[in-house]
Order: C-alpha cells, then sequence, then structure tokens
C-alpha cells in the first residue's frame, strides 16, 4: 500500500485480503504499525514520526524491515500467494528497498495508492477509526486528533506520490484518487492482478444494509429433501405475507432491491414485497447432482461413500454431477461485486448460497463456512462497518423445520 | 427444423434480464472513442463488442468510417486533400456523415440496444462535447475511451498490420498506402486535444494498455468494460478447441464417466497432433522472419469433469501446465440427461416442441440453458 494515513491504506488492505481469501487464493496482510507497536510501544507522540527526528526514522525503518521479513518467510514456509504490506510506504527510497527485497525472492510488488483530497472524508477517518487505535488509548479525543494531524503533516513533507519524477514508470500500481473517483493503472500484469483493481473500482464507502433470508419453508423442507424446484408449504407462505411488515419496520422509507434465484420458492418469498426484484440464476441453490430430491437418508443408503466424505470435507465435496461449496463461492463472485457496487439489498436465497455469501462478509474460514447457522423464517441484517460488519437477527414468529446438519464428531471406530 | 435468434444483435441471456429488455438495470450507454488515426480504436471497439455480446448484452458498433465508405467511396476515389484540416467543404461532408450515423446508434438504443459504440476519432473538446449534450438529452450515458500511443514502432506495426489492408487501400502500391496514411494522421495532429474534463466519464488507455486512466466511471457495465480493457492486449496468440474423448457411459453427462479405450486412444493421438501442428507452426514463423525467440508457452485449459482431465493427461506427462476450470464443464441437462431424442420425445412433447423452436433459450426443466 501507499499513501498518508487516513486515507483509508487498511481498510482496502483488509477488503481486498477477504476478497481474495474467499476466492480461496492464500492472502494475509503485514501492518508495520502492529510491527512498530510491538518493538517500539504505542502511545509515539507525532514527532516520532517527524522526517528529521533520526532515532524514530531508524525506529521506523527496523519495523518496516521486520514485516518485510515475516512476509517473505510466510510465502516461503506456508505457501502463501497474496501478501499485503500495509504502510505508508511514501517515498520513493522506501519503495524502491521493497522492489530491490522483494526480487530476491522472486515476489511480484504491485502498489496500491490512496490519495484523498477531501478534507471531511480525512477527518471523518480521523474520527471513525484512528482515535480508538491502541496509539491514542486513553487520551483526550481533541489532543488525540490535533496529534494525529501533526503526525500526517510530518508524512506530507516527505510525501512522493507513485511516479512524480517518473523514474518509477516501470513499476506495477494503481492509483486510487478520492475513494475511486479517478484510477491510474500501469504495467498491471496478469488476470489476479486486474481481478484486484476490478474489485477495487467497485467498492464504496456510502452506508447501507444488505439483508439475507431464505425462502420459506418449502414442501420438500418438509418431506426432508434436498434440491428440487418445489412450491412453499403452508407455513412458507406466512413467512412471505409477514416479510414486507418486517422489511418496512427496518428500513422506513429508504429504497431497496430485492434479488432472488430463478427457483419456484424463492420467487414465492418475495411475492407480497412492494420493491423492484432482479433474478438471479446465480443464486440458484447448490446443485445436488445425483442426489437431487434425495433425503438424507435416502442419500447414506445409496451412497455410503460420498455421504461419509461429505462430512469429512464438506467446503470441497462435489456431489456427482453436482455442485461444491467451493464451485458456488466461485459462481457467486458476480453476485458479490454487485453487492459491494450496491447500497440497500434484500437477498432472498437458499441454505448453501447464503451460507457462502455471509461467510464472505463475516470473513469466516472454509472450514466453518458450510456450517453456519441460516434457519428458516429469520432475517439476518449486516450493516458494514470500517474493519467489520454488525449483525442483527429478526426471526419472525412461524415456525419451520430445522434444515441444519451439524458437523458430524469422529468417532474412534468408524468400523461398522 | 427451425431456429429462430432474436435479432443478430441480442443473445439476452435470461439472467440479468429487465422489462426494458436491457440487462443488469443498467440503461442505454454510448461508448465512445477517442484518439488520432492507428490508435487501435477499431481493434477496442470491435473486441468489446464481442465481449459484451457473449455476456447478453445487445452491443453494436457505428463505424464513422464505414459510413464514409458507404457515402463517398474508398480513400482511392476521394479528392487528394479529403482529410486537410482546412478543407472545409470535407471538413462539413464528415461532419454530415457522422451526425448521420450518430442519429442511427441513438435510434438503435432507442429500439432496445442496450451499449452503443461510436467509432471515430473525436479529437476535439468540442465535438466530445457537442456529443455529450446530445447523448445526455436521450437519456444515454457516454463514456469516451481514448487511445494514445507515443511509440512510433507500435502505430508503424499497426498500419502496416491493419491499415493498409482496409477497404480504403485496396488495389494500392503497399509502400504508397503507408506513406498516404502517415500523412492523414499528420493533418489530425495539430489539432488533436486529449481529454482533459473530469466531469466527463473516461478511460484513456495509453501504449495498449501499459498505462490506463479510468476517471469517473460509475457502473456495472461501466467497470466490467474497464476490466475489460485492462486485460486487452496486442501480443499475437493463438486458441485451440478440441473435444474429450469417448467415455465409458456416454448416455449420462452427470454419471462424470472416465475415458473409454478409444477415448484414451484419442487423446493420445490429440497430444501428437497438437505438438506436430505446433513445430510446423513455428518453422513458419521463423521462415517468415519472426526469429525463434517467439517460443510461445502453450497451455491446457479443462472442465473439472474426469473426461475432460483425462483427454488432457498425455499432455500434462509431456510437461505442459493443465489448469482445470469449474466453469467449463458441460451443460447441465437436467431431466432429460440420460434419454435418447426419441425417449425426450415421448416423455416431454411440450418441451421438446419448444426446445425446437428456440435452441438458444429453451430451458430443460432443472437444466441449464446455452444463454
Amino acid at each position: 500500500m501507499v499513501g498518508l494515513p487516513a486515507r483509508g491504506k487498511t481498510y482496502i488492505a483488509q477488503k481486498v485480503c477477504r476478497y481474495l481469501q474467499w476466492l480461496s487464493v492464500s492472502t494475509k496482510v503485514f501492518n508495520v504499525g502492529n510491527y512498530r507497536r510491538k518493538l517500539h510501544g504505542a502511545h509515539q507522540m507525532h514527532s516520532f514520526f517527524d522526517p528529521h527526528n533520526t532515532e524514530g526514522e531508524s525506529a521506523r525503518k527496523e519495523a518496516a524491515l521486520e514485516a518485510l521479513k515475516d512476509m517473505i518467510k510466510w510465502f516461503l514456509e506456508e505457501d502463501g500467494t497474496v501478501a499485503i504490506f500495509d504502510a505508508t510506504n511514501s517515498t520513493r527510497e522506501r519503495r524502491c528497498m521493497i522492489i530491490d527485497y522483494c526480487k530476491k525472492y522472486d515476489v511480484q510488488v504491485m502498489f496500491i495508492e490512496s490519495i484523498c483530497q477531501d478534507e471531511s472524508l480525512i477527518l471523518q477517518n480521523i474520527m471513525d477509526v484512528k482515535l480508538s487505535s491502541p496509539d491514542y488509548k486513553d487520551m483526550d479525543p481533541e489532543k488525540a486528533a490535533e496529534d494525529f494531524r501533526a503526525r500526517i503533516s510530518h508524512y506530507e513533507e516527505a510525501y512522493e506520490t507513485l511516479n512524480e519524477m517518473k523514474n518509477e514508470s516501470d513499476y506495477t500500481y494503481a492509483k486510487l484518487i478520492n475513494v475511486g473517483s479517478q484510477v491510474m493503472i500501469n504495467m498491471i500484469q496478469g488476470y489476479l492482478q486486474s481481478r484486484i483493481v476490478y474489485y477495487l473500482m467497485n467498492l464504496h464507502i456510502l452506508p447501507r444494509n444488505i439483508f439475507f433470508s431464505r425462502h420459506g419453508e418449502s414442501v420438500y423442507n418438509l418431506e426432508g429433501k434436498i434440491g428440487g424446484d418445489s412450491k412453499l408449504s403452508p407455513r412458507g407462505r406466512k413467512y412471505a405475507l409477514a416479510l414486507p411488515e418486517l422489511i418496512k419496520a427496518n428500513l422506513g422509507d429508504q429504497p431497496l432491491t430485492v434479488w432472488t434465484s430463478t427457483l419456484k420458492r424463492t420467487i414465492e418469498t418475495a411475492k407480497h414485497l412492494q420493491y423492484p426484484k432482479l433474478q438471479w440464476k446465480a443464486l440458484d441453490e447448490l446443485d445436488a447432482g445425483v442426489c437431487d430430491g434425495m433425503t438424507y437418508e435416502e442419500i447414506e443408503a445409496k451412497y455410503p461413500e460420498d455421504y461419509f466424505n461429505r462430512d469429512e470435507d464438506k467446503f470441497n465435496y462435489r456431489y456427482r454431477g453436482g455442485e461444491s461449496y467451493r464451485d458456488v463461492v466461485y459462481r457467486l463472485e458476480p453476485v458479490i461485486m454487485e453487492l459491494e457496487r450496491q447500497q440497500n439489498i434484500l437477498i432472498i436465497g437458499h441454505q448453501a448460497i447464503l451460507r457462502c455469501i455471509y461467510a464472505y462478509f463475516q470473513k469466516l474460514s472454509q472450514d466453518d463456512l458450510p456450517y453456519v447457522k441460516i434457519p428458516l423464517h429469520t432475517v439476518i441484517k449486516l450493516t458494514p462497518k470500517a474493519y467489520t460488519c454488525q449483525e442483527e437477527r429478526y426471526k419472525i414468529d412461524i415456525d419451520a423445520v430445522d434444515t441444519h446438519r451439524p458437523k458430524p464428531k469422529r468417532p474412534t471406530d468408524v468400523s461398522n | 427444423m427451425s431456429l429462430i435468434f432474436h435479432g443478430k444483435n441480442t443473445m439476452a441471456a435470461q439472467l440479468y434480464k429487465t422489462e426494458s429488455g436491457r440487462l443488469f438495470h443498467a440503461g442505454k450507454i454510448a461508448i465512445i472513442t477517442v484518439g488520432l488515426p492507428a490508435r487501435g480504436k477499431t481493434h477496442i471497439s470491435r473486441s468489446l463488442c464481442r465481449y459484451l455480446r457473449w455476456l447478453g448484452v445487445p452491443t453494436k458498433v457505428f463505424s464513422v468510417g464505414n459510413y464514409r465508405r458507404k457515402a463517398m467511396g474508398t480513400a482511392g476515389k476521394l479528392p487528394q486533400n479529403f482529410f486537410d484540416f482546412e478543407n472545409q467543404e470535407a471538413a462539413q461532408s464528415r461532419r454530415k456523415i457522422a451526425k448521420e450515423c450518430l442519429k442511427d446508434m441513438i435510434s438503435w438504443l432507442e429500439a432496445g440496444g442496450q451499449v452503443g459504440i461510436f467509432d471515430a476519432s473525436n479529437t476535439t473538446e468540442e465535438r466530445r462535447k457537442e456529443m455529450y449534450n446530445t447523448l445526455i438529452s436521450e437519456d444515454i450515458h457516454p463514456v469516451f475511451i481514448e487511445s494514445m500511443c507515443d511509440k512510433q514502432d507500435i502505430i508503424e506495426a499497426n498500419i502496416r498490420s491493419v491499415k493498409i489492408t482496409s477497404p480504403d487501400y485496396i488495389g494500392w502500391d503497399r509502400e504508397a498506402a503507408v506513406k498516404d496514411y502517415w500523412k492523414r494522421i499528420n493533418n489530425h495532429l495539430g489539432h488533436y486535444q486529449t481529454i482533459v474534463d473530469t466531469s466527463l466519464s473516461f478511460v484513456k488507455m495509453i501504449n495498449a494498455g501499459e498505462r490506463i486512466i479510468v476517471n469517473n466511471v460509475k457502473g456495472y457495465l461501466q467497470s466490467r468494460i474497464v476490466f475489460y480493457l485492462m486485460n486487452l492486449h496486442i501480443s499475437p496468440r493463438i486458441i485451440y478447441f478440441a473435444q474429450t474423448g469417448e467415455t465409458l457411459n456416454e448416455k449420462v453427462q452427470k454419471a462424470d464417466a472416465e475415458l473409454s479405450p478409444d477415448g484414451i486412444r484419442y487423446a493420445n493421438n490429440l497430444k501428437n497432433f497438437l505438438l506436430n501442428l505446433r513445430e510446423k507452426e513455428k518453422k513458419q514463423r521463423i521462415e517468415e522472419g519472426w526469429g525463434d525467440e517467439d517460443e510461445r508457452t502453450l497451455t491446457i485449459w479443462t472442465s473439472a469433469r474426469r473426461r475432460s482431465y483425462q483427454t488432457a493427461k498425455p499432455f500434462e506427462d509431456e510437461g505442459y501446465i493443465i489448469e482445470q476450470r469449474t466453469s467449463m464443464a458441460e451443460l447441465n441437462l437436467g431431466v432429460v440427461d440420460g434419454l435418447t431424442i426419441d425417449e425426450i420425445k415421448a416423455r416431454f412433447p411440450e418441451e421438446y416442441e419448444r426446445q425446437q423452436q428456440d435452441l438458444y433459450h429453451h430451458r430443460y426443466p432443472r437444466a441449464e440453458v446455452i444463454c
């Protein structure tokens, strides 16, 4: 990352990390600020960051080198693919050092610079994020803001934007100006890099809510069967009638778009909602292949080996002629991208699909993803905040079957 | 058997269609190319059009050059100084032609098109402002794509490989055509104004994608377009397609069967055939003077199905890299998987009838559809 303090570098770093991890690309963020705090303690006053303060200067360089060392170690020992080096890196000298260091280990470098000229945005960022950092614990907020602004001016003194002197023209970089209103891309090589830039172009920081709900209870749910394209049960239909009120109570007059799959049960559930609706085939339930329309007992009887293998590794297991959770994650990628771009959205979907989308926003691992509890007749509301997502759940008082299968405990002796 | 396509420009994906017939609620978009001659504007226009249509977006290129050729004939028939900036009469007729072309694009967008690509030089601020105002008044969102190049060798290569084979130069002597084209470029040079108005939505492509500047580009389709442009290149390459070998269970797709002995023989023959072909191609390139440092690596892409991977295995054994992509799996046939045509006709007569009417859009129950 490149940029003055309070320009959203850490926010961008975390979002990119989340996106890539969700796509199964091994990614990790190395935040130099954390290394500096570990080596030299928090509570450093702004003079520590004065470029003329040689002691502060060498201490900060030491932290950067420590982080770089750990980063290379992670690449080599833990088979990492993308490391995000989160620091200001605001001088040509520092960037040159990073390029040289990485070249020795055959690591490609791409810079992402965040430039912001909107004073109010910067101030907002300081208030929301910086003042709650460990650097300012127990300090008076006004004094903290003052100190932080002084810190920024020190950095501004020595700041060299990428390629300012036209001597970094063969570096790969993307400059984001004012939260993406202008993006300058230089020497992008490869699909992954263009994918990252494409993702960054779709981010915004406007406040909004994302609602998830499964379709109302369906006939197949009652029969314990998976897959299929059945209609809603009577209880499911009651849920569809109760939804509009719940949403209205939460959103008031704010605009909302409703997304459903192309299967009958989600479309039926959305029937009474008075908002614009979009159907996505990409939101259809995980394809169970030959097992479509069977109950879990029938599957265990007919395909016992498959049944066992699925419990062993639910994320990767692919139904015969069907899909795995991993496959679903890939096909949901355009949905995720569109979700990033939009504001208020209500998704009426299916269990596996919602697990994947939920796991993206709540940063769950691939091991946990297939076991997330998404019960019927419940609306989940997510409100993205600076580095996390606030969550609230609203259960509507209409009974439904429980379709959740917990991770089975491994018996010590498997022969039977 | 009759096939009905919904118009040549519409391969609409059922996925994202809205009531207006357009996709993603993205509205009407006009892509306007900007740049000197031989900067790759038409290449960008055509490639973008192909990509968007494949996604299912109704897209069409409106080329002012083609309109000019239709109205006034090719470069050979034009007066010598037709492209001179000072030639008022010629300038007027060029403006008239461009206006025609723009009008046609606007009507096409009104009639249900979604992305119109206006392929012309549009090299002055004045021209662009005029177009912007016209389009906005018709509720069309304009995005400018400026193609800039300061590397002489790229421009020269472009002229030699593309320009002198254009309809404008049929029958011309090669070197005379090149000279004439440089003259055309120079006519534009003095009056070229690069885009500086940051209120406009624009993308500047510099040196075939080395540097890209994206300004004020909003919207799903628009960002998808920029993503595509980031990946567009002009390096020469070849794509080969081959089917998977015969399997032990040809009837049922879902069974994910392995290759039959004939299928395995096919896979080995395929490998030998392709590698021999590549040797021949390489020899030909050397003869044409491309030099043998042009060692182009071959990568094999397969689906995640067993038969696909097994067909590619002989390549892997020779050291080539295989990439498995789940998105390349065969169409899911739903309830008719495993049935013969006669069985389908017997069991699902209405579905069969409907499918014959429209192969592209028809979806059997629980199946995937081509679009």
